[in-house]
């Protein structure tokens, strides 16, 4: 399946080799957030965020095709472990 | 201590009601107990600042302190404490700035320079090694601040002397003024105002002296081992590139930007403002201090429009949020232009953005009406507003003058139930970090001594909700990846240790972003051991951290500070109103005395009145 990826800030550089132009990437069915983040090499300790379809998402989230993925994770501060059992919208 | 390493023992009081400069020694054993920077200044202040004296009244002080880490080629040693009874909160009042003005103040030969009295005219102040004079500034008064400093440098024919001066706002007592280093900023609590209320405009310094080293070579190496730290850290190298402007966007997502007057800890909006300040208004990157290794200072510009700004330093995360998320605005460029003019006029960016955000509000309810407000439309995020406001706040013009005054003052004046609209702590408007993020924060903000600043609580926020260990878990921190940030029980015991430790860069004078990224308190001590002499480990360096809040908070006792002043607004502890964690209950704060029960107990305090014990006080040699 196809979806798109960006990575911001002290992430953007495990998109290199990765990830296609326009941000696309290629995965398999069911991904999880979590696999994702393996497959591109982002280590465990650094904390990171996930919003999907700007929804907020834990790492069991399983990926649909054409799902919009964006990583965060602070400049100052790595972030772990802390967006658990959460899934709400900004309005 | 005959071969004292490290300082010159030397401190230059300047007393304006006489002109008389004087250079006095100090007392070794003082230096020993609380080294330098706000730690020494504490120690002065509590004991030559009477009780209860006006602020801006002669009687109050302003100092300016270095330490023995203040040099260029320590790393984040570039910076200077300003101290002082603060006019916007009657509290203990300090702020740091970045650049080299400590470094060149240390080189002079001063450890320490105490401003006491008031001028009858307006001047400023030259320091040159040990010719220091005082000059008349009739002619630099109203003028903005980077015309200010080129004028003190004409004029000494020197263009790379260092300049601290205020703007126009210092001049007017506005009590959220500052005192800039060109474009760097010691922000909080209103330091220019109390300059301004000595009408000493501004100051020069340079110096030739170098600071005696007991350990040269281990200097050398200490250094050497903190560059190699820098050079592979992650968060060293995203400061460098982003910023902290960079973090909008995480702190967003996190619910850890507070927004529209803190209705809510996150908007969504970030991204979309963060990604056009990177691509369209940033210039490049910059040290404040010469030879920073992580230069995370942004120069920028606006180059066309209604909002054109000039290429100029600032546009960082603190400042940018305060002209976005807090006033609910989308338009970067008219918050840059707002930061740039903050600099320009001299006035503190947190606060300017609060106090409008608190405008905003007022307005919005039918408290404030558009007529009172000089026919400014204060609807949330109008942009046009922003570089307006602050203009009429630094000037005094219209309702700026009511402004000028802090949200505290400004919500007894105007009424109307406006109180539950003015965000701040002890009378300091809160930054832009939300305790509904993590809990730890909650108790950092409630009893930071100098009010709700965006400098010590930030150890809470980055250690619960952010997971940052400091270093200091070998000192009894619990690994923060086995506390949920949604919890409260505990958070007092950690807060103790985080304070003690996360106090020590105000202490020795460097840049807390060097402990973000790696340099933690026993590097400080390796480094302070080498230029001293003394045998200091990180054990005692927490325990000077603990001193020195322990005697800041009693200064504030003597003001007839108590528990019940260790508030947060009520907002701030409920659950956000919109944004991505609207309907996350574990946001809200539910128990914040039992937070604050479980802090004081730790620290040795009465849990009743948020006096250090006896026992206490004992402990930390402060009997006296």
């Amino acid at each position: 399946m196809k979806i798109k990826v960006k990575l911001y800030t002290i992430l953007e550089k495990y998109a290199k080799g990765k990830v296609l132009k326009n941000n696309t990437i290629i995965l398999h069915k069911d991904t999880t957030l979590q696999e994702l983040s393996h497959y591109l090499n982002i280590p465990d300790n650094i904390g990171i965020v996930f919003l999907v379809n700007d929804s907020l998402q834990d790492k069991e989230y399983r990926l649909h095709e054409e799902d919009k993925v964006k990583i965060f994770s602070s400049v100052v501060v790595e972030i772990t472990n802390f967006l658990s059992k959460l899934n709400y919208t900004a309005s | 201590m005959d071969n004292l390493y490290g300082y010159f023992k030397k401190q230059l009081r300047v007393s304006l009601g006489s002109k008389e400069i004087s250079k006095e020694d100090i007392d070794v054993s003082i230096l020993r107990k609380y080294l330098g920077g706000v730690g020494y200044a504490a120690r002065v202040f509590y004991d030559e600042i009477p009780k209860g004296i006006h602020p801006l009244s002669p009687e109050n002080k302003l100092m300016f302190t270095t330490s023995p880490l203040t040099a260029n080629r320590i790393p984040g040693g570039g910076s200077i404490m300003l101290c002082f009874k603060s006019p916007l909160t009657n509290t203990w009042g300090e702020s740091r700035c970045g650049g080299d003005f400590g470094p060149n103040l240390k080189s002079a030969g001063y450890d320490a320079l105490i401003i006491e009295g008031k001028s009858d005219h307006p001047v400023f102040l030259v320091i040159d090694d040990d010719h220091v004079f005082i000059r008349s500034a009739k002619h630099l008064i109203g003028k903005k601040v980077t015309e200010k400093t080129q004028i003190i440098r004409d004029e000494l024919k020197d263009p790379k002397i260092s300049v601290m001066c205020i703007g126009p706002a210092g001049e007017n007592l506005v009590k959220i003024a500052n005192v800039m280093f060109e474009h760097r900023a010691a922000g909080r609590g209103g330091a220019g105002a109390v300059m301004g209320s000595k009408n000493l405009i501004g100051i020069a310094v340079k110096g030739s002296h170098k600071t005696p080293i007991a350990q040269p070579e281990k200097l050398t190496e200490e250094i050497k081992i903190c560059l190699k730290i820098l050079r592979e850290n992650d968060i060293a190298a995203g400061l460098k590139k982003h910023g902290t402007t960079g973090d909008m966007v995480a702190n967003d997502v996190v619910g850890d930007w507070p927004t529209k007057n803190w209705r809510s800890n996150s908007w969504g909006k970030a991204e979309q403002i963060y990604d056009q300040f990177f691509n369209k208004h940033l210039v490049k990157n910059h040290g404040c201090y010469t030879g920073c290794p992580i230069a995370c200072g942004r120069i920028s510009e606006v180059r066309e429009g209604r909002f054109k700004t000039p290429v100029h330093e600032g546009s960082e995360y603190e400042s940018l949020s305060a002209f976005t998320s807090f006033v609910f605005n989308v338009d970067i460029e008219a918050a840059i232009q707002a930061t740039y003019l903050c600099n320009e006029f001299g006035i503190d960016t947190i606060s300017a953005g609060a106090i409008i955000a608190f405008a905003m509000e007022c307005y919005e309810n039918g408290i404030l009406k558009k007529e009172e407000a000089g026919g400014i439309d204060l609807s949330w995020g109008n942009p046009d507003a922003l570089p307006e406001l602050v203009r009429m706040i630094s000037l005094r013009e219209g309702i700026g003058d009511m402004l000028s005054e802090g949200v505290k003052i400004a919500f007894e004046r105007l009424g109307g139930g406006s109180e539950k609209y003015a965000i701040h702590g002890k009378g300091l408007e809160a930054p832009a970090h939300d305790p509904r993020s993590g809990k730890a924060l909650g108790i950092t903000y409630g009893t930071a001594n100098r009010g709700m600043c965006h400098i010590h609580p930030l150890e809470g926020s980055a250690y619960d909700s952010l997971k940052l260990d400091w270093g200091l878990m070998k000192y009894g921190v619990p690994n923060p990846n086995t506390i949920d940030r949604w919890d409260e029980k505990g958070k007092g015991k950690i807060v103790k240790i985080l304070q003690d430790a996360l106090i020590i860069p105000d202490i020795l004078n460097t840049c807390k972003f060097f402990m973000y990224s790696g340099i933690y308190i026993d590097h400080l001590s390796e480094l302070l051991s080498a230029i001293t002499g003394w045998n200091i480990g990180g054990q005692e360096l927490l325990k000077i951290g603990e001193r020195v809040i322990n005697l800041q908070r009693l200064f504030n006792i003597r003001e007839g500070f108590r528990r019940d002043d260790d508030l947060l607004p009520e907002r701030m502890k409920q659950k956000p109103a919109f944004g991505f964690y609207k309907n996350e209950d574990r946001c809200a704060i539910k128990d914040f005395e039992g937070m604050l029960d479980e802090y004081y107990k730790t620290r040795g305090w009465d849990t009743k009145t948020g006096i250090p014990t006896k026992e206490k006080l004992l402990e930390l040699e402060l009997e006296e």
